[in-house]
């Protein structure tokens, strides 16, 4: 019986060691960890439990009878975050070159569907080589299956793609199709085809740095939502973003008790908006005040700036904020923006995260390139996503809420709960520049001095129509408040919309533009 | 076959004229329409004087992320600049947009001037 279980303890040992002390050196010398380690490091201390450790490929093809792959190059298994169950799989980049084959695919479908089953967040680390040719279209199958699991999951149950290595060709539609992606800083590679084809097939000279780095991905294409300089470094940030996160689309969101005082007033707030409307300011001082501590976790914080969104808690409780930024672009709504927040404002809604919009837009960007870019089908991803969320919507106009802008940024007309105004806010059709020019043309035309008339004009214009009470009369606007109070006044509204509830007709699915 | 004599300028000429059988040979019209093509001179693009600025190796381009006008240079050309510091402001959309430095360098060339108006993309400064 002894020797029974000795053996065992060294199969066990066996796999554990993947491909090898060498190759394991050879992965730690290029600044990255080993599927086991980047795991111990995400899950709870001795939380970890691999499942499917004796499987091994069936290959014969080539020389495959012969290739020993531990674990058949990926690790799966389950463990806990600050508690809760979380699903994992992690490819051994030391073995095999973490290829995925027939029956490492199947070891990631197996968890898939556990997680989907269990109601539990998944987290995936691809370091993969790429599909295992040797054993052709099994290999390709493989991928089809986690792609489609991913879909059918998405929604359900969060789904973190965390690459940390190679990551090329068709396999990068399973991070792609997840909710996360996370990259660490030049030893993670996300495209879908190699700077050598580029450069056979179109002649540009790329390095893959520059083709598919994290930099490229979090910066320039929007792939990707986060970045760090080391490996752990990402992992401590996977685990952060799940403190934010419910474990499935069934529950809410952890609460997590908080000292900050709900009733802190902030009299930074009152001045924050610049006397002259042509200045900036920061939108993330108005987003880290009212947060509570002052947190503010950043989703996608290098891609289209213009917009900001991430995550906050107001009385402990997580709400995701979408933000004007009128430092970037003058917070103008344009195609990369549009589709940042309306991929997060689904985020949000599919996970019982209520909305915070904090609006100072003037307008959707002029430009050939952004109508040729399709601004009109982009821009109403956010009118769409903001219509068909059903969870608590509250928005607070601090300054410019002009035209369509206003209303794509959860006007009340799109199913905002609760909308606020600071004094400050400017709510019109568009900016008194613009308006004043068209409906005192003839006066401005026939005055002595029509510059001093037009600037007369436009003062008149911004007092009588751009500000929030006219919104309020109309019930556009449920309160003007004094800025130094909005914590409060946030925490208060979103407690009340707590048990809110609202249906849809019932549809297969809608017709997102995309 | 007839033979008809024909005068012209005084001249005259013998003609001979086949008639043909409109049943056997009647020439077949083809259901098109051809229309001659003119030729048109194509107003030739004239070669591109300005020379296409490019980023030398350690070199940054610091470009116009939307279209605007230069309202204010901030930065001086030679000046060491830290990532984050305002090399101008541009005016656009009704607001004073700063333009900040990428990265850490000096500012080597300013390719723009006050009062300027430039597109999304055009080049604003090179930092090395």
């Amino acid at each position: 019986m002894n020797d029974k279980i000795n053996e065992l303890i060294k199969a066990k040992e066996n796999i554990k060691l993947g491909g090898g002390i060498k190759r394991i050196e050879k992965q730690h010398s290029s600044g990255k960890l080993t599927a086991r380690e980047r795991i111990n490091l995400l899950l709870d201390e001795d939380s970890f439990i691999e499942i499917d450790a004796f499987v091994k490929h069936r290959s014969t093809n080539f020389d495959m009878a012969s290739v020993e792959a531990p674990a058949d190059g990926v690790v799966t298994g389950y463990g806990t975050v600050d508690g809760r169950l979380v699903f994992v799989y992690a490819q051994d980049f030391t073995v095999v070159g973490g290829s995925l084959g027939e029956m490492h695919a199947n070891k990631i479908v197996k968890v898939q569907d556990m997680a989907l089953k269990m109601g539990a967040p998944i987290v995936g680390f691809n370091d993969s080589g790429g599909a295992r040719i040797q054993e052709g279209v099994d290999a390709l199958s493989g991928y089809g299956k986690i792609f489609y699991r991913n879909t059918i999951a998405s929604g359900v149950i969060p789904q973190i793609s965390v690459i940390m290595g190679p990551c090329a060709g068709g396999a990068v539609y399973s991070p792609a199709l997840t909710d996360f992606i996370f990259m660490t800083e030049k030893t993670s590679m996300m495209f879908i085809t190699g700077p050598q084809v580029i450069k056979s097939v179109t002649g540009e000279e790329v390095t893959q740095e520059e083709l598919g780095g994290a930099m490229t991905h979090n910066r320039t294409s929007g792939v990707a939502h986060f970045m760090d300089k080391t490996e752990e470094e990402t992992i401590k940030r996977v685990r952060e973003l799940l403190s934010y996160l419910p474990s499935n689309n069934l529950e809410m969101p952890p609460v997590v008790r908080t000292n900050d005082d709900i009733n802190r007033t902030d009299e930074m707030l009152n001045d924050i908006v610049p006397e002259n409307p042509n200045k900036p300011y920061d939108m993330k001082e108005v987003i880290k005040s009212i947060a509570d501590e002052n947190e503010f976790f950043e989703v996608q914080p290098l891609y289209a700036g213009n917009i900001i969104t991430g995550f906050i808690r107001l009385n402990g409780k997580t709400i995701g904020v979408i933000a004007n930024q009128p430092k970037v672009l003058a917070g103008c709504l344009d195609i990369n923006a549009s589709d940042k927040a309306g991929r997060f404002i689904r985020t949000c809604d599919a996970y019982n995260i209520p909305l915070l919009n904090l609006v100072d837009v003037p307008g959707f960007l002029p430009g050939t390139n952004q109508e040729y870019g399709g601004i009109i089908r982009h821009g109403a991803k956010v009118l769409y996503a903001y219509s068909e969320s059903t969870v608590p919507k509250v928005t607070l106009i601090t300054r410019k809420a002009y035209g369509g802008a206003y209303l794509a940024m959860c006007s009340k007309d799109l199913g905002a709960d609760q909308v606020f105004a600071w004094p400050t806010a400017e709510i019109a059709v568009m900016g008194p520049d613009g308006a004043a020019n068209i409906i005192f043309k003839n006066e401005i035309a026939n005055s002595d001095d029509p510059i001093k008339t037009r600037m007369e004009k436009i003062e008149e214009y911004r007092n009588t129509v751009a500000n929030p009470f006219i919104a309020a009369q109309r019930g556009f606007v449920d309160d003007i408040i004094v800025p130094s109070h909005t914590r409060p006044r946030l925490i208060s509204a979103f407690d009340m919309l707590e048990t809110k509830r609202e249906t849809r007709p019932s549809k297969k699915h809608g017709n997102l533009p995309v | 076959m007839r033979k008809f004599k024909i005068i012209v300028n005084g001249q005259s000429y013998e003609v001979e004229v086949e008639e043909i059988s409109s049943k056997e040979n009647s020439p077949v019209i083809p259901n098109t329409v051809t229309r001659e093509e003119k030729k048109i001179e194509k107003p030739q693009p004239k070669p591109e004087v300005k020379e296409e600025i490019k980023a030398q190796a350690g070199q940054e381009i610091v470009e116009a992320p939307m279209p605007g006008n230069i309202w204010k240079i901030v930065a001086q050309e030679g000046q060491q600049l830290k990532a984050g510091d305002v090399i101008l402001i541009l005016e656009a959309m009704k607001m004073e947009n700063e333009i900040l430095a990428p990265r850490d360098g000096k500012l080597s060339k300013m390719l723009t001037k006050e009062g300027s108006t430039v597109n999304t993309g055009d080049k604003l400064a090179i930092i090395e």
